[in-house]
């Protein structure tokens, strides 16, 4: 989970600092507080190597017993003096090591697909074109949230398994949503005590670095009620296979699955089977259930009373924005098209009394099947060529309407094109976007 | 059958020499993987043992570059079986067993020609293993 991290405190070196930069091991490090306080953010990267290495990785090496490089800056002041310090610290060093995870635990996630032409590297990992794969996350019925939906049992003060140790739910997570089954916790616990098993760095390619979080919470079976709740099963918890290709907040939602399914290797997305695998480990799930009952029944932990328990009606609003963002459909233009059946010379007509640089081919239909540019026909023009179908670029990059114009940007960039035309669901054209429509757009 | 890596250079690429051992030899080849433009090629394949011989000298006459192809490597320490990698593997040699442990098949993975999981890898325990350019002598392919 990204939203994890821990907090240290370093102690005081002499003279005294007051930190206002730090890196551990090249990794910046927040610094909320006080002088010597401060906090390692799971995804907060490496400078020297980006996306590989983290702040998720830093804890990792704490728990382990490596030695870490802190590195720190400050102003200096008449009761800091120090500007600045090089040291390296193990945990035993540290005054206090907590983990402190605003966010964890999700009762359930969406399941992640890609309906684009193109891989995708998201935080759902690595999802292939055209709904080649699928990735999901969470226990499903292993999940405790999911064990005691209305958290009877669960809240300030729930004692848990955390990270392979004892740590404690310290109210509800950033983004708890129960009314969607999307509840979340904020936890605590003594990272010093804590099991490089339980707590992993991890790398998602370009998406960034992160932190793999074992958590356990026992559920006392306190009435009937809470019996039923708990014997919940994966083929009754569904949650819906998502288009991550959208470049959206809210993404198309294209099936819904039960965990049953996830698990069994492979959905149904619109009558195609598509293979499916999990981004977290259900087999250090089943461990973590079987600890901290091992621990329980040989009384080595005890299960406590939450003192107030998770709320169960908070909402998960999204960002109130007072600045507009432009979507391809705010600077789309009409597409000057044409058949493959046309002469190049004709075609070459239109360029000059559009004038426009890409003509965009499409069949009977309306339907996209190629670009030409103005390029492109001169070239042809030159070589004395006189069919289209000969000239014509069939693999087109193409853009969606609601695409934000920042991406459908960037994809020209990438591709060193300058026009995108704008295509629906089924191919059919609606327009085109040109790098000139953007430039004068962000040049407003 | 045995596997072997095949590598071709800007200036023989455009030559049908595949085609050509397979018709002179009349061994069958099967072709694994291939990763072939204009500048050249890498192509696994595979070939009967007992023809492992020939094949391997008719491919290095035609100045094909021929070695043991190397698979990749699971770090057990490193991974946790979370599973981020197996629908990855076009190969499916990467399963999830009943007790949700990821099992890597090393027979069927086609190597460092694929490397579709190595990326997808969170815990990083993925490795493709770089070819070494000792080429192989008849002798020590088997």
């Amino acid at each position: 989970m990204c939203s994890s991290g821990a907090i240290i405190n370093v102690g005081h070196s002499d003279p005294p600092i007051k930190i206002e930069k730090a890196w551990i091991n090249d990794v910046p490090i927040c610094h909320p507080g006080a002088a010597v306080d401060l906090y390692i953010g799971a995804t907060a990267m490496s400078e020297r190597q980006p996306f590989e290495y983290g702040g998720g990785h830093v804890i990792e090496d704490l728990v382990s017993g490596k030695e870490i490089e802190l590195r720190a800056t400050a102003y200096g002041t008449d009761c800091y003096p120090r500007t600045q310090v090089n040291t390296r610290l193990t945990k035993d060093d540290l005054n206090q090591f907590y983990l402190l995870n605003f966010r964890n635990c999700y009762q359930r996630y969406n399941c992640a697909v890609n309906d684009r032409d193109e891989t995708i590297y998201t935080y759902m990992g690595k999802l292939l074109p055209r709904l080649h794969n699928a990735t999901y996350s969470g226990a499903g019925e292993l999940n405790p949230l999911m064990n005691d939906p209305d958290y009877e049992t669960i809240g300030i003060g729930t004692r848990i398994f955390l990270g392979g140790t004892q740590g404690y739910v310290i109210g509800e997570g950033t983004q708890h949503e129960p009314q969607n089954r999307f509840g979340t916790i904020m936890v605590r616990g003594d990272a010093k005590k804590m099991s490089p098993e339980f707590l992993r760095g991890a790398s998602f390619t370009r998406y960034g670095t992160t932190m793999y979080v074992g958590l356990g919470i026992p559920i006392p079976i306190l009435n009937e009620g809470l019996a039923k709740k708990t014997a919940i099963r994966d083929e009754e918890i569904f949650t819906s296979v998502v288009d991550y290709g959208v470049p959206r907040k809210d993404r198309p939602k294209l099936a819904q699955v039960s965990y049953k399914e996830l698990k069994s290797g492979s959905i149904t997305v619109n009558d195609r089977r598509i293979r499916v695998s999990s981004l977290s480990s259900l087999k250090t799930a089943r461990k973590i259930a079987g600890t901290l009952k091992s621990w329980i029944t040989q009384g080595e932990f005890y299960l406590t009373a939450p003192v107030e328990r998770l709320p169960v009606d908070t909402v998960f609003k999204p960002m109130r924005q007072t600045e507009e963002v432009p979507f391809v459909a705010n600077v789309m233009q009409k597409a000057v098209t044409c058949s493959e059946a046309e002469a190049v010379q004709a075609v070459a007509e239109r360029i000059v009394t559009q004038s426009v640089n890409h003509i965009v081919v499409v069949d009977g239909n309306g339907k996209l099947t190629g670009i030409v540019t103005s390029w492109d026909i001169t070239r042809a023009l030159a070589q004395g060529k006189t069919a289209l179908s000969d000239i014509v670029t069939r693999r087109v990059i193409t853009a969606k309407l609601n695409e934000p114009l920042e991406t459908a940007s960037k994809r020209m960039a990438e591709h060193n094109i300058s026009a995108l035309p704008v295509i629906d669901n089924e191919k059919k054209v609606l327009g085109i976007v040109t790098s000139e429509d953007v430039s004068k757009l962000l040049g407003r | 059958m045995v596997r072997i890596l095949l590598r071709f250079t800007e200036d023989i690429v455009e030559e049908p020499i595949t085609s050509q051992i397979i018709l002179e030899l009349k061994v069958p080849i099967n072709i694994i993987a291939a990763h072939v433009n204009s500048k050249g090629g890498e192509v696994l394949a595979e070939v009967p043992d007992e023809a492992l011989d020939k094949v391997v000298k008719a491919f290095r006459k035609k100045g094909a570059k021929v070695s043991i192809p190397k698979l990749i490597e699971v770090d057990s320490e490193k991974c946790i079986s979370c599973g981020a990698c197996v629908t990855l593997c076009p190969v499916e040699a990467i399963t999830m067993d009943e007790d949700a442990s990821v099992v890597f098949n090393k027979e069927k993975c086609i190597g460092t020609t694929c490397s579709a999981c190595v990326d997808a890898c969170p815990s990083r325990a993925i490795k493709s293993v770089k070819q070494n350019n000792s080429e192989l002598t008849a002798n020590n392919v088997h």
